[in-house]
This record gives structure tokens, sequence and C-alpha cells, in this order.
């Protein structure tokens, strides 16, 4: 067992490598959660105590875990990738037996005191598990379409899981992922096109024969919202106008009336972006979308700076990941896209989908640290 | 790294830009839906509009409902204010509830029991909404209540408009009552898409007839619901009770009846213990003056919800309060409807001299049709058979004139229709006149002749009810008119009454029927002669003006009724009793006795008011419906309501006017 480094690479001290961290990245995220504390506090009537103060706190002890876990050499990743992607996948498979039903979805799985959310662990992995597969692939088989049986088996199957607990939007988060990698590690056009026209026919099939009826009533409402103002249109109804009476730099803080008055609905999660936008205007919306869209820049600029295949992807696709999320939420809540339920990323409360992204960037980190080692053979093999 | 073809990593750096684009583009697309939302509010306010209605709740005003006057303007339904004390849940606070409860109820000095009841209430409502702790508050309650408040967080003591009748029992039937409204009502508002009125039924203030003119009159006595806007969070709790937009409630419409209060209690009050009703009507105006059903029941316990046990006990009642006899009520009609067969038969050629032979039945078809008097009358002419009510002549005059003219004479009087009063058109009964078409209409043969016997008679299939028994009254009496009755002397929507038309039934055969009903009633031998004979009222010799006989100078006239009895079988007596001897009423169970029905009009010599009176099981209709009949219109006679001038609503108004001016302190 050798470790090899490229040509001027060293081993350097713990201390070292915290300095040489990307700090851009965590300042960025940071900030994003600084947003979110902050509007936890309105959200909270004003007040510390809850939310505002747990999800300060939660985010200190996951950025803290993050600059920890960053310093770890990017082969453990490697390394962990199938195994984790595996014990995700049995996960999904026992929420699917042994579950819990909350809210007419099975997606929580009780393990003494902890409540598991499997979806979450299958979100990281499912990038992992595809960066592997690519990383270890013969280049000249990348773009060819029966090596890209595999990674498709790889998304499919969890998404199929998770569409029949059902929770709609993990299943495309990790599908829609899952294909930009497999874009990303080099998929030939020839096979995309047809592939792209596939997946609608597929959409259709699925719209008029898997879906639930509570899915399919958020589309058809998405379609047409006004069809039902106080039933499942209501959200994004109150949404739309939380936003649409907000102007350039809102009502002030801790002064949205629709926010206030509880009219938008779950706004310390799925809606919270109504909430900043409503009390800060076009100003804070736009605030808040740059700094999402600097982060993911960042993110993308680690992964094209990667040396290792599985750098690159797993870092694009945390990027894709991240993207995906922050846009199925902000086209969500403005009546864009049907609502799927999907959190805001650092700035939605909620402990999973925190935890989710510190895992993410803390792979980011550690590829951006050790980005000048070439190989990552000879770690554990 | 490298494969002979391609770089894996120019692929990525490609593509991996290629997707920043498109995530920049769709993150593009996200800000511009913003802008866009934003302009459309701009251009649309649709946001901006939303977010205030949101905002702020309309809590709705009740508005005042109409009152409803007799026609001399006694105040028969009125609304008035109602002392109450309330708490909010949410601002008592979890911990004080039954604390703060418990003073309420020693302040009001309120039983154990209520105030267990108040506190689980309290526990079970919506926290931000009102409890009513005690409504109907006296005078005293009520300061003490308010005195102590301030001590009592999140109570309140308020009044508000309630519906009273004053007259409790006496006008219950053509009245009804307001309740609130059903969820089949809200129910109804949501499928015609109408969600304002929805919302408001909803609301715990909101009363709605539902029953008699309550309901048939809502649109008019109802008003419009006015608002303020308070401003509130989602769950519908006020954060803010601004002074701002407001409208104020349009008080419902006033409602002048025909009745005369008066009237109606004594005829109530002579009725008290019967299954009975009887209505008075003008001849000549259609004006109900009375229409009373008993026994009557107390509308005042419908307002809040009657309880459970005391509905079934009204509702299971064998005399049937809940019921308006006097318009719902079908009952055969005896031999009242003598006076519609005795016109059919002149009018049909009856020859003026026209006798029967009456030995006490008549054969026909094969079967013995009865006359009342087991002997039998002997020969009778038009006049004595109309007089002692003798069977056999009638039988032969209804074979004379033929079933058809007997029932087209009938419907000419008024039979077989609904007459739209001002009530609920389905409570309206519309009764049966039998003849060959609606004989066939029901079954599918052809009608046997002895029914014509029988509808001569007034039994078989015939169905009136005792307001169209009082119509063909009038009809008869007014000389052949073709009055209709009304209930509404005054209201938004009422219509004056309709001119007059001659009705086709000849003078002669309407002056042979009217000397007939006298002879019922004031010559020997006729069957309500010891009835309705002597009404102890007197007349000036012009008659005009009726005092009772007491108070008369010497040299008036007695004043006097004409009028039919009628005495309705309900059971069927087989041939065996009839041999053995028919029962008397006195030995059969009530549900099995006779129905008593008595017709009049008078005064004779000037012929004003129709009356009739049916008594459920009450017997013979001279022994039991004609004396009340008597009294009933002895009091009307006297009091004469028709040439009184009556109330408009102009002229309540002015007065309310008045009384206030006059209330108000110099």
């Amino acid at each position: 067992m050798s470790m090899s480094y490229a040509a001027g690479a060293r081993p350097r001290s713990f201390l070292e490598k915290i300095g040489k961290l990307n700090w851009s990245i965590i300042t960025l995220m940071s900030a994003l959660a600084m947003i979110g504390v902050i509007m936890h506090f309105s959200v909270a009537d004003g007040s510390w105590f809850g939310r505002p103060l747990e999800h300060g706190v939660r985010y200190a002890a996951v950025v803290v875990c993050m600059t920890l876990l960053a310093t770890v050499d990017p082969r453990v990743w490697l390394a962990l990738a199938y195994p984790l992607y595996a014990v995700s996948l049995l996960l999904l498979v026992a929420v699917e037996l042994f579950g819990e039903v909350r809210m007419g979805a099975q997606r929580w799985l009780e393990l003494g005191p902890l409540t598991l959310q499997p979806s979450e662990f299958m979100k990281i992995a499912i990038i992992m598990a595809v960066a592997r597969y690519y990383h270890g692939l013969e280049p000249r088989l990348a773009g060819t379409l029966l090596w890209s049986i595999p990674p498709i088996l790889l998304f499919a199957a969890p998404a199929g899981l998770l569409a029949a607990q059902p929770d709609l939007g993990a299943a495309i988060l990790i599908s829609s992922t899952a294909v930009a990698l497999m874009f990303l590690a080099g998929l030939r056009w020839r096979f995309i096109i047809p592939a792209g026209i596939a997946a609608a026919a597929a959409g259709v099939f699925a719209y008029f024969f898997l879906l639930h009826e509570f899915q399919r009533n958020r589309i058809e409402v998405f379609l047409n919202p006004n069809s039902d103002p106080l039933g499942t249109g209501y959200h994004v109804s109150q949404s739309k106008i939380a936003i649409g009476s907000a102007g350039l730099f809102g009502k002030g803080y801790l002064q949205g009336s629709q926010s206030q008055g509880d009219f938008v609905p779950e706004k310390h999660t799925d809606f919270i972006f109504t909430m900043i936008v409503e009390e800060f205007g076009l100003i804070g919306g736009f605030v808040v979308l740059s700094l999402y869209m600097v982060l993911l820049a960042l993110t993308m600029t680690v992964a094209m700076r990667a040396r290792t295949l599985f750098g690159r992807l797993l870092a694009g696709g945390v990027a894709v990941n991240l993207g995906v999320y922050v846009l199925i939420n902000t086209a969500m809540v403005m009546g864009l896209v049907p609502v799927v339920g999907e959190p805001l990323p650092l700035i939605s409360h909620g402990g999973s989908a925190m935890l989710t992204v510190g895992a993410c960037y803390a792979m980011v980190l550690s590829i951006d640290l050790h980005r000048e080692s070439a190989s990552t053979r000879g770690l554990l093999w | 790294m490298l494969n002979d073809k391609r770089d894996l990593h120019a692929v990525f750096n490609r593509r991996a830009l290629l997707l920043g684009g498109a995530g920049a583009g769709a993150f593009g697309l996200v800000g511009a839906r913003m802008l866009y939302l934003q302009a459309e509010d701009l251009a649309t306010e649709t946001y901006t509009d939303g977010a205030i209605e949101n905002r702020f709740d309309q809590r709705i005003v009740t508005p005042p409902r109409g009152v409803i006057y007799d026609r001399f303007g006694v105040a028969l339904a009125v609304t008035s204010p109602d002392y109450r004390v309330v708490l909010v849940p949410e601002q008592v606070g979890r911990a004080n509830l039954e604390a703060t409860v418990r003073k309420i109820g020693e302040i009001l000095g309120l039983e154990e029991v209520s105030i267990e009841r108040r506190l689980r209430d309290a526990r079970q409502a919506k926290p931000s909404e009102d409890v009513i702790i005690r409504q109907a508050l006296r005078w005293d309650q009520f300061s003490a209540i308010n005195v102590r408040l301030p001590e009592l967080p999140g109570v309140r003591a308020e009044s508000r408009q309630i519906r009273r009748y004053p007259f409790d029992i006496a006008f219950a039937h053509p009245l009804g009552y307001v309740q609130k409204p059903a969820q089949r009502d809200v129910d109804a508002a949501t499928k015609a898409g109408d969600d304002r009125r929805a919302v408001y039924y909803r609301n715990p203030d909101v009363r709605v007839g539902k029953s008699g003119m309550e309901v048939a009159l809502e649109p008019e006595l109802h008003g419009e619901a006015g608002w303020r806007m308070v401003e509130v969070n989602a769950a519908g709790r006020v954060i803010n009770e601004v002074g701002g937009e407001t409208k104020q409630p349009i008080p419902g419409g006033d409602v002048v009846l025909t009745l005369d209060a008066e009237s109606q209690r004594i005829a109530m009050e002579r009725m008290r213990g019967e299954s009975a009703s009887c209505v008075v009507m003008d001849i000549y105006t259609g004006d109900l003056i009375v229409m009373a059903s008993s026994p009557g029941f107390d509308p005042n316990e419908f307002i809040n919800g009657i309880s459970f046990d005391r509905f079934k006990a009204l509702n299971e009642d064998p005399y049937k309060p809940l019921f308006h006899k006097a318009v719902t009520g079908l009952y055969k009609p005896g031999s009242t409807f003598k006076i519609a067969t005795g016109l059919a038969a002149i009018d049909a050629g009856m020859a003026d001299n026209y006798t029967v032979n009456c030995p006490g039945y008549v054969w026909f078809g094969g079967r013995r049709f009865h006359c009342w008097k087991r002997g039998g009358h002997g020969p009778v002419g038009f006049h004595t058979a109309m007089k002692q009510s003798c069977n056999c002549f009638f039988f032969n005059a209804a074979l004379l004139a033929g079933q058809q003219k007997v029932a087209d004479t009938a419907r000419l009087l008024g039979f077989q229709k609904r007459y739209d009063v001002g009530l609920p058109m389905d409570t309206v009964g519309a009764g049966i006149i039998p003849d060959e078409a609606w004989w066939k209409s029901m079954r599918k043969e052809p009608m046997p002749a002895g029914m014509t016997l029988n509808t001569g008679i007034g039994q078989g299939d015939v169905l009136t009810s005792p307001l169209q028994l009082a119509l063909m009254t009038a009809r008869v009496a007014n000389g052949g008119m073709d009055v209709v009755p009304r209930l509404v002397r005054d209201s938004r929507d009422a219509k004056a009454p309709p001119k007059l038309n001659r009705l086709a039934i000849s003078d002669a055969a309407l002056k042979k029927v009217m000397d007939g009903i006298y002879g019922v009633c004031n010559e020997p031998g006729g069957t309500a002669m010891g009835a309705a004979g002597n009404l102890d009222l007197m007349v000036d010799p012009t008659g005009t003006e009726v005092r009772e006989a007491a108070n008369a100078p010497p040299g008036w006239k007695p004043v006097q009724l004409g009028g039919k009895t009628g005495t309705a079988q309900v059971r069927v007596i087989t041939v065996g009793e009839r041999a053995a001897g028919v029962k008397r009423n006195e030995d059969l169970p009530w549900g099995m006795r006779d129905h008593a029905l008595f017709v009049c009009h008078g005064p004779v010599h000037k012929p004003r008011y129709a009356c009739a009176v049916v008594v459920e099981h009450g017997g013979g209709g001279s022994r039991v419906a004609a004396p009340i009949a008597r009294d009933v219109m002895r009091q009307v006679l006297l009091r004469d309501p028709s040439n009184k001038p009556g109330a408009t609503r102009e002229s309540l108004k002015a007065q309310t006017t008045e009384a206030s001016l006059a209330r108000a302190p110099a």
C-alpha cells in the first residue's frame, strides 16, 4: 500500500489544511444559513427561541463537522461510495417495509430515538456512486449506451422506491442529478436526444397511471391554480399574493402581512423564500438567488479544477443537486412548477437537509483541498 | 487519463459550462417570474388586493328582522334586544377558564349543572370563538355582570337583536318561527354557488325563517347584512379591531297582516283543549281575520334551538300542535258540502218544488245510502232539506246535477286549489274534488255511480281544508264573487287585491242556498238553531252599529248568522253495526270519532264575514263546531275589523317616529 502524490504535492499538517480550505464557499454557506436564522426569527414572531436558535446552532455544528471532514482524503469518499449507496438503498427498502406514514407519505424510519429519512442519504450516495462508476470506467466506454445502463439502474432503483413512498420530489431530484452526472461524464449526444424524448413519454405515462391522487391534483392545480384556490392551490395562490404584493423593497422585516398572518403555509420550510421576498422585496429575493448562483459557480469551479474524474463528477453532482433544489423550491413558491415539497437548502428549517448539504460540501471542500493529488488509487487497495 | 479519441476532462469542462449556462438561464427565469408577479400586481393590483383581503376579515352585522304586525298595528313578531354574556377562551386563558365560568355563574346565580355545561362548551369551542355563557339575561343580571367585567378578562356582556313572538302560541302557525340556518341551508347555498350566503349562514347570530310566513316571506323580512372590517390572522383571530370600513345592515321590511290579534286570541282561547282550527275571512276583500289552529306551540322555544325531547313531545302529540290545520289539514267536508251540491242541482235545473221522500235511506246500485236520521225526514223540499241536513234529498240532488256539475260548482267555490296567502306553498293543502277525470287518473276503471251520492253529502273522496270551507262560504255570501283569501295586508311585495269577478252561479241558486242556511241557524228544526241561533248581539235599525244585547236600546234587531253544520265520518260503519245501532261518538275512542264542522257567514242583515270551524274527532258539527264558530263570530261582529281603519307600513312608521320623539328628552 503506497500513497502516490503528483509532483510538487506533499503531505500537509492539519492546520495547514484548514488554512487552505475554500473559505469563499464556507462564507457563502454561512451567509445563507444566517439569512435562514434571520427569517426564522421573523417566522417565530420575533423570538430567538425555538427555530431561529435551533437553526443557528445546527448550522454551527454542521459547519464544524464539515471543515473537519474536509481534511479527509477524497480517496476515503471514493472507497465509501458503493458501500454507502448499498446501505442507503437498504434503508429505502426498509422504509418501504417498516416506515412510518406521515402526512400521506412514508418517508421516515424510526430507529430507537433516531428518526431517519433515508432519502437524504440517498441524495448523497447517488452522486458518490455514479461518480465512482465513471471514475472506474475505461474512458472510451464512458459515452456508450451499453455502459450507461449500470448508472441508470443505480438511480432508477432508489427513484422507483422513492416514488412509491411517495416522495416525488426526492425521486425527481435523484434522477435529475444522476442524469446530469451521466451528461457530464460524457454520454454521447446521439443517445441523449432520444433518451430525452423517451423520458418525456414515460412522464406522461407516469402521470396517468402511476401517480397518486394528491400528486396528480398538485399537477392539475398547478396547470390551473384558480380551479381550487382554497384547496391544493391555496399554498401557491397565497404565496403568489405574498410575492406579488411585496414591491421592490418589501413590506419590511417582521412586517409581511401574508406571512405574519399565517396565510403563507409551511413558511419555515418549503415557503421560506416567499417570506424573504415579502419582507425584503425583489432586492431581497435577488440577493438570495445571487448568493446561491455564486455558491454554485464556486462549486463548479472546484469541479473543473479537480484532477480526478471522481472529484470532478462529485463536485459537479453536488452543484447540480444544490441548483436543482434551489430552482425547484423558488419556482414552486412562484407557481412555475408544481408543489413538490422540497426545502430551500441552508435556509429552510430542517436537520436532515442541513446535514445532507453539510456532508456534500465536506466532500466538495475535501476535493478542492486535495485537488493537487493526481490519483486516488492506492489508499485502500 | 487520455483515451485515443476523447479527452473526458475537456468534455466535462465543456458540458459543465453548458450545464452552468442552463442553470443560469433557469435562475434568470425564476428572477423574471419574480419581476413578472410584481409587474402583474402593478398593472392589476391582484396581489395587493389579495393581501388586503386576507389581512382584513369581514365581521357580519346581522340586520334587524322586519316586524310582523296585525291589521291594526299590534306587533306579532318583533326584534328586540337580548342581553347575554360571552367569553373568548383564548383571551381568558386555559388555566383561568374554570374559575372565570364559575365566577360568572356565581354573579348570575346559575345552577351547578349549567355551569358544568358551559364549562364543557368553553373547553370544546375553538379558542378564538365566542362562547355564549348565558343569554336572555334579566336587566339586573346584565348590570351585575357589567359591573364585574374588569375582573373578568376575556368576558363580554353584550346585547344583540333577537326574534320574539309576544303572543306565544296564538300566532305560531301562520307566523312560524326562525332558527339557525341548518347545514342543509348552508349546503344549498354552496351548491347554488352563493358562497357569501353559505358563509353568512354559518354565523351564529343569523336566524332564518323555518316555517310559516317567516320562511315564505324570508327575502322580505330578512334585510341585508352589514359588515365591519377587522384585522385578523389566518386562524381568524382578531389582531386589531380597526374602526375601518363598515356597512350598516339594511333592516328587513315590515309586514302588516290581515289578521286581527284580538279575534285570533279569542279563537285560540275558545278552541283550547281541542284539536281544531278556525278561519274567519272578509267575504269581499278575502282578508283573513282569524287563522287559528289548536293546540298551538310556543315559537319562542325554537329560536335558540329546541331540545330534542321537547320537540319529540310536540311532534308525537296526537293533537298535532305543530300542524297548521287551518291550511294544511284536509277533511271530508260532510254536510257543509251540501251548499255546493245544492247550488249545482239548482243550476242544473232542479224544479222549485222538487221534493224527495226520505225514509232514512236511499237504494242505489244495489246499496243502501243512509240518512243521518234513522227514521227519515219524510217528504222534504230544498229549504227543509238544507235546514235539517237531509242526506236523502242531497243524494237525489247530486244525481240530478250529475257528478261533473257538482265537481265544477265545487271548484267555482274554490275547492281543489292552493292559495298563495304568504305561507310556504308546500304546507297549503289543495284537497280533492272527485270527478270522472280524477277517478280515471287514480284508478283504471270507470267511476261507480254511487260515488255521486257520497260526493253529494261531502263524504267519499272529497277532501277540503278549513281555509277552503271559509272561502266557499264567503263566495256564496258575497253574491257569487271570486274572492281569494289573503293574509298580507301591506308589505314590500304585497299586491292589491284583484278586482272581483262574478262566478258562473245563478243569483236564484245563491238566494235559495242563502235562505236555506239562514234556516239552519234561525228556524225551528235547523241543525244549528240551538248552537248558533242566538248571538246575544243587537244591531241598530239602519244596520250599521252592533252592540251587545244588554247594552242595546229598544227597537234594535238581533244580529244573526247563516250557516251549515257538517259531521264527517272518519270510520266505515258496517252493515252489522248499522243493524245493531250506530255507536255514539262518546262511546268511541277519540281517534275514531267523527270530525265536527261548521261554516257560517254573518251578519245576515249585511254579510261581511265568513267562518269555518273544524274540530277533529269532535263529534257532531252542531254540538261541537257551531258553538265555537258562534262565539268567535260574535266577537268578530262586535269588533267589525273590516270597517275600522287598519294600519299600513307607512302609518306604523309614522307612529314609531312619533313615539320615539315623544320619549326623547326635551
